[in-house]
């Protein structure tokens, strides 16, 4: 009785137990907080009415809205729309005009005006021109200049302001555009003003110094930080995450560190310019050293922000999280940090390394608005050679030009031009249109007929299509970009050049793997000449060269754009004057894009004594020509030219086997 | 943390178990025949005991069904079941938009501080329904956009519960459209949010901003320092850097079923699909039509449909009736004009019909104009330039046409084509901001795939002839051909250039000799010790490497010449991203076998070169050792073979360039290595190594080896000229 009642007790016990402990267990948990696997789900709720919920907009609000009279700009505010009329420029193409500065002006501003006045943008008359410029002079404190005539409400203008404290009530700006060196964010109208570089009073007109990078990767002994200092100099700084090395306040545990004397550029891997040093001179010395720019505030516009990505040049960070920028920089993968120095070069070599880069990029940009669709894309701001030196007139597409085919995975296209330059004798090249015609790879000839003789009315059949043109009687007119140039690649040869169907092959194959490059034969070497502290130039043989004849060569077709269109006319005048001065011009205008040297191919000795005077004149260059090279190299500011002590032959060339085995055997007969 | 909870709440469990076992001890009923009943007694109390345990672990590791069927009321709860909040009308108001705010001034990053990843937190306000003194609601509660928006982010990385931790936050307040809400009222509901600061570091999505009758182009709610991503920005109301301006969303894109087409030229060149135009502008359209005829197709609202049509989805022109937004595939301009808003959702139906947009809307801050590049996917015309719109468009080249109907579409389908990507590129934009070292590069977020993976970057691309002052070093792998070694030192030590010498000793089991028996060079001579025999040491990225260019050379490698090496050398600075090398090999397609083949024999063409002795960038070691794709490095490691095929590989995918072979040297001859030419060992070797070339080529997805035709000679090689006068006139034979 008693087993059964204490059985029974047991059992309504345990059940009960087993009940309490159900029930206490959820409340349990809701005493615990912060579970992790109960936080994990907990989100935005998934809502069981989803599917009922009413959409944003009525139907009939969308895809359209309630009609509104088309509205007019508004006052205050200025854009490019609104503000600039660019038919004008559309019908006559970007014509700059200057107003003319009354008073006397600084030597910093005559450089501009200079570097304004040598750009094929530029004209002398205000009715022509299309953007109108003013170059806001520094003035008394308080004063201001006085507003130009033919102000017309600063339509169409740009005022050039390159102090960083401007005049503080600068003249009603009206509609004009303002050019100011480094510019706050705040004031600056994106899409309408340009904000330029701080250049500093001894910036050279045109040419300018190279970047300093000699090497892709850091150094390994390189410091990884300086910091900028006062009156531009730098400081190196530790690395030690507890510090940070742009604060006042923790100036004591600095570490080991050395100030640079002024003046001296900075070697290190990255370049902090604080906000609490707005001296943006900081930013361009670092830029031409190599030094990835980290500029700890975002208040400033970067220069030429409208088109530089300065993304893949400089790092912009904010000063109000040290600890993240430091370890950030530290542990930066090496192939950025690879990426971010080479891109400091290119911009500063592109853009900045000289005030006429500075002025023409400022131009290049205002001619991209007008452009519109038709303006540079974006890579060609952004990778070499840069826009300057890519005329979006040429094409609109990248894969046309001979820089970018790695970029978009393309390869110059088809087979090759080759255009033949008769002059004075005015003899028919027969048997060099022969070899020519004989190559695979040739879609058509064309003669440039410029001698005075008539050219004969017939001409030998071949198998690709002979296109006789009557060319100018100027030597630069060989480098016009005709419009019967179909191929991106261009054999140049003279009427009396000599050369084989093989030699044409070969040489052909290479300038397919360096489209951007001239591959020619013959070679010239530049050189220094003390006793005459001038550069020289030889056409005798020796262990490097820096030029190759344009009288047989392979080049893409751009440069001919290229060279009709952005070289300076004194230097095509120059060159019209010596003929031997032609191929000098056309060796620096590649060589200043692609700070390469040309490339040789072989060339058989039989051609070199069938025809002894390739270069007019002998070996040794006359005067007038020695002139030549260094009226060039005054007119580019700098010796573009960079020499080469290789030369490409084919794998097997001269190589002791069968002669059946070789592709190009008859590059090898004696 | 977890761990710790369970064990917390075990011991509560306990706790109470016990106290209540203690009574049940004493009740008079139990006392007596304690004997036997204690037996009984024991045994229950630990099978409960037992019992307990077994339901504590199975509330602990039965997480989801249990979990999910009690927090289902919870979770999946309706939206009209939301808490009510009542605003009383003086409840503060938040200042306007401050149109001066930039991120450095008006956003809190001290916020994001805690965010590890490079990545900000977002916190989701949790839903409430806002009424007014009368109960009158402010707005509708969430539309369903709002609520796919806020999902999106929830779901995403950058989401966050703890709102202590949280660097950016998103109000549930939906204010995507301000014609559904009250504006005083939704600031005040805004206002009262728990974090909300004046506003700092919160951010409202808006789509359709202001009203009629003058339409601002940003919301009009007072919203303080908040981001506010918006749809239809004008230039006066975007605050550069700060907002983010968004598309408009078409509801057709989640409706419409609608192919890629492929761009290509259709059958109108110039296509106008809206419906409210303002009057005049459809003047100057009609005026295009009647000048271009059939180019120009201007479509209007159908006004004799037949009842149940959708009259969103059709279009006419007289009496013809159109599919939207199917027509807007047919044309290879589509013009996106502004209405009373500059922002239209006809933006995204164009480019997702791969049609060009022509953007005619003055002061229009285009979606995502931050990072997006617009040059490549549409065209903007002035509106007084509306007239000229078709001569502007006929100067577009038929190429650049194509490449911006592929990037319109590309655009749409990474960016326009649901809330979600709205939302997510919002956030992202935000990020870069915050992060910027860390931000998507402009390639990222412009290029295609296609042409993101036909592209190469190549990472030593700047134009640079390194000086020849700077020298190499020489890395010797060895193992114990110490006299071999010794003879390889010497004679590299006679380059002029060298600049050090290291030697990496793969023996573990041997010492390397003493370091008086080491030849004496003029430059350092370092020697490394490795952990473990294997090839890939050859190419680690030693902290001993000072110079950039690297020759790499075997401890058999005797018979170049001082002459052939300098030459090598001066030919990697012109080419310093590159692999040059001296006997060349060839990769060939086995059209029997189907697939590659390694080839040695006298070929006109070459595509790697060997590395038993070679030049390149130091950088190509590091790239080896941490950048290797797959498990080639494993692979080569294990079969004791095809490091230098690796190599080739390597370079070639990375830079996109072919190799450069110098001389014509074709094999390393040497004494002790004649074994090896035997007949039979070659052709196992030839095996392995195309075995190697068909596993590289699969691991990299591609073949990146470039076949060339030229190797590098010196200018005066074999040429008739005094051997005395040459620069290396000691190029040695085969």
């Amino acid at each position: 009785m008693q087993s059964w009642r204490g059985k029974s007790l047991w059992l309504a016990l345990s059940a009960s137990w087993l009940l309490v402990l159900l029930r206490v267990f959820p409340l349990l948990r809701l005493a615990v907080p912060a579970r992790p696997w109960a936080s994990a789900p907990q989100g935005w709720p998934h809502w069981l009415d989803t599917e009922l919920l009413p959409s944003f907009s009525q139907p009939g609000e969308l895809p359209e809205d309630a009609p509104q009279p088309p509205q007019a700009p508004r006052g205050g505010g200025c854009d490019w729309g609104a503000c600039f009329d660019a038919s004008k420029c559309r019908t006559g193409g970007l014509k700059v005009f200057v107003h003319p500065v009354a008073g006397p002006i600084s030597a910093a501003h005559r450089k501009i005006l200079a570097s304004i006045e040598s750009s094929r943008y530029h004209t002398a008359s205000p009715e022509e021109a299309c953007l109108l410029l003013f170059l806001s002079l520094e003035v008394p404190a308080g004063e201001c200049s006085p507003v130009p005539q033919q102000w017309n409400g600063g339509r169409n203008h740009l005022v050039l302001d390159l102090h960083p404290a401007p005049c503080p009530q600068t003249f009603q700006l009206g509609r004009a555009m303002v050019a100011k060196a480094s510019p706050t964010a705040d004031t600056f109208r994106p899409g309408f003003d340009v904000a330029l570089p701080l250049l500093p009073e001894a910036h050279p007109l045109r040419g300018g110094a190279p970047g300093q990078l000699r090497q892709h990767s850091p150094h390994p002994g390189v410091p990884l930080l300086a910091l900028a200092e006062e009156r531009g100099r730098w400081r190196t700084a530790g690395t030690d995450p507890s510090a940070c090395p742009w604060d006042g306040r923790c100036e004591q545990d600095r570490g080991p560190e050395q100030t640079h004397p002024g003046g001296t550029l900075p070697n290190a891997t990255f370049c902090l310019i604080p906000s609490h040093r707005p001296d943006a001179l900081h930013f361009l010395q670092a830029l031409q050293a190599g030094c990835i720019p980290v500029l700890l505030s975002p208040r400033w516009e970067l220069p030429f922000s409208e088109v530089i990505d300065w993304t893949k040049a400089a790092i912009v960070a904010d000063e109000r999280l040290p600890f993240q920028v430091l370890a950030a920089l530290q542990e930066m993968p090496l192939t950025r940090v690879l990426a971010l120095r080479q891109q400091t070069q290119f911009l500063w070599d592109a853009y900045f390394s000289s005030v006429e880069k500075v002025m023409h990029t400022t131009l290049e940009i205002i001619q991209d608005r007008i452009f519109g669709a038709s303006a540079h894309a974006s890579l060609l701001w952004n990778s070499p050679p840069g826009a300057l030196l890519a005329l979006p007139t040429f094409s609109t597409s990248p894969s046309d030009f001979p820089f970018y085919h790695l970029q978009r995975g393309s390869r110059p296209v088809g087979r090759f031009s080759a255009l033949i330059w008769v002059g004075a004798p005015g003899q028919p090249p027969l048997k060099l249109i022969q070899a020519v015609a004989g190559s695979q790879n040739c879609a058509q000839i064309l003669v440039l007929w410029s001698s005075e003789k008539p050219p004969p009315s017939r001409w030998p059949e071949t198998p690709v299509p002979l296109t006789v043109m009557d060319g100018q009687r100027k030597v630069s007119d060989r480098f016009f970009p005709h419009r019967a140039i179909s191929t991106d690649a261009i054999l140049s040869l003279d009427g009396h050049s000599s050369v084989t169907t093989s030699e044409v092959d070969f040489a052909f194959l290479v300038w397919q793997s360096f489209p951007e490059r001239m591959v020619g034969f013959l070679t010239w070497n530049h050189f220094w000449d003390e006793a005459q502290g001038g550069w020289g130039y030889t056409a005798e043989r020796a262990n490097e060269f820096s030029m190759v004849l344009t009288s047989a060569a392979f080049y893409h077709r751009y440069y001919h754009t290229l060279f009709t269109h952005s070289l300076p006319k004194a230097l095509r005048t120059l060159a019209d004057e010596a003929p031997t001065c032609v191929d000098i011009l056309m060796n620096f205008l590649v060589a200043a894009v692609t700070k390469l040297p040309p490339i040789k191919v072989p060339y058989g000795k039989q051609h070199l004594e069938a025809t002894p005077p390739l270069v007019p004149g002998g070996p040794e260059p006359q005067p007038t020509a020695r002139d030549c090279i260094n009226q060039m190299a005054a007119g580019f500011g700098y010796m573009p030219l960079v020499s080469s002590r290789l030369r490409l032959d084919p794998v097997l060339f001269k190589d002791p086997v069968s002669v059946l085995r070789k592709k190009y055997r008859s590059l090898e007969k004696p | 943390m977890g761990q710790v909870c369970l064990e917390r709440e075990e011991e509560a469990a306990c706790v109470i178990m016990c106290a209540s076992v203690k009574y049940n001890i004493r009740g008079p009923a139990l006392i007596p025949r304690m004997k036997s009943k204690h037996r009984i007694y024991y045994i229950t109390l630990f099978s409960i005991v037992l019992l307990g345990l077994i339901a504590t672990g199975m509330f602990q590791f039965w997480p989801h069904s249990i979990e999910s069927s009690s927090d289902w009321s919870v979770e999946k709860r309706s939206v009209r079941d939301v808490p009510v909040v009542r605003l009383p009308a003086d409840s503060p108001i938040p200042e306007r938009g401050d149109l001066s705010c930039r991120m450095h001034t008006c956003f809190d990053v001290y916020r994001c501080g805690f965010n590890p990843k490079n990545k900000i937190k977002v916190y989701i306000y949790s839903l409430k329904k806002y009424v007014d003194d009368f109960g009158v609601p402010v707005s509708n509660t969430i539309s369903r956009e709002y609520n796919e928006l806020l999902t999106a982010i929830s779901d995403s990385d950058y989401y966050t519960d703890d709102i202590s931790r949280a660097c950016l936050f998103v109000p549930s307040i939906d204010v995507l459209n301000q014609n559904t809400l009250r504006i005083k009222e939704t600031a005040q509901a805004l206002a009262q949010l728990s974090r909300w600061d004046r506003g700092t570091n919160h951010l409202l999505f808006n789509m359709l901003p202001g009203g009629p009758p003058d339409y601002n182009t940003a919301l009009d709610v007072p919203r303080d320092r908040a981001l506010l991503a918006g749809g239809g920005f004008s230039t006066w109301t975007y605050r550069q850097g700060y907002d983010v301006s968004i598309p408009v969303y078409s509801p057709l894109s989640a409706e419409v079923d609608l192919p890629e087409k492929g761009p290509g030229p259709r059958r109108y060149f110039l296509l106008s699909s809206q419906m409210a135009v303002h009057p005049e502008y459809r003047e100057d359209l009609e005026a295009l039509q009647a000048r271009h005829g059939e180019a120009v197709l201007v479509l209007d609202k159908c006004t004799n449909l037949s009842e149940g049509v959708l009259s969103v989805r059709r279009r006419c022109h007289k009496h013809q009736v159109f599919d939207y937004p199917q027509v807007l595939q047919e044309a290879t301009f589509c013009v996106v004009l502004r209405g009373a808003r500059l922002g239209q959702a006809v933006l995204s139906d164009v480019l997702r019909a791969g049609c060009v947009p022509v953007v005619i809307a003055d002061s229009y801050v285009l979606p995502f104009s931050e990072v997006l590049d617009w040059k490549r996917a549409s065209v903007v015309v002035p509106e007084e330039k509306m007239s000229e719109v078709y001569s502007i468009l006929q100067s577009v080249p038929q190429r650049q046409i194509e490449e911006m109907q592929r990037q319109a579409r590309w655009f749409w389908e990474a960016y326009f084509q649901s809330i979600k990507a709205i939302a997510l590129a919002t956030l992202q934009i935000i990020n870069d901001r915050i992060y910027p070292y860390a931000a998507l590069s402009y390639e990222e977020w412009n290029d295609p795939p296609t042409v993101k993976r036909g592209s190469v970057s190549n990472p030593l691309f700047l134009p640079l002839i390194p000086p020849q002052s700077q020298g190499f070093t020489a890395i010797v792998l060895t193992y114990d051909r110490v006299e071999s070694l010794f003879r390889v030192i010497t004679e590299v030590s006679k380059v002029p250039s060298l600049s050090k010498l290291l030697v990496v000793w793969n023996n573990q089991n041997k010492n390397p000799p003493e370091d008086s028996l080491w030849p004496k060079i003029r430059v350092p001579l370092k020697v490394v010790r490795t952990a473990e025999n294997k090839l890939s040491n050859r190419f680690f990225p030693y902290d001993e490497i000072e110079t950039e260019a690297v020759l790499a050379i075997d401890d058999d490698i005797i018979m170049l010449t001082s002459d052939e090496l300098q030459f090598g050398y001066e030919v990697w600075r012109e080419f310093p991203d590159r692999l040059v090398g001296y006997p060349g090999r060839l990769h060939l397609w086995d059209h029997e076998m189907n697939k590659w083949k390694y080839e040695s024999e006298w070929t006109n063409e070459v595509s790697m070169v060997l590395t038993g002795a070679a030049f390149y960038h130091k950088y190509f070691n590091y790239l080896y050792t941490y950048k290797m794709p797959g498990d080639i490095k494993n692979w080569v490691d294990a079969h004791m073979n095809c490091e230098d095929i690796a190599m080739n590989f390597l370079v070639a995918n990375v830079t996109g360039k072919a190799v450069i072979k110098v001389t014509p040297r074709k094999k390393f001859k040497c004494p002790e290595c004649t074994a090896i030419d035997g007949l039979s060992l070659d052709q196992t070797h030839m095996v392995e190594r195309s075995e190697c070339i068909n596993k590289f080529a699969s691991v990299f997805g591609t073949m990146p080896l470039k076949v060339v035709e030229h190797r590098a000679d010196p200018v005066l090689y074999k040429d008739d000229f005094p051997e005395k006068l040459k620069s290396f006139p000691n190029i040695g034979s085969l």
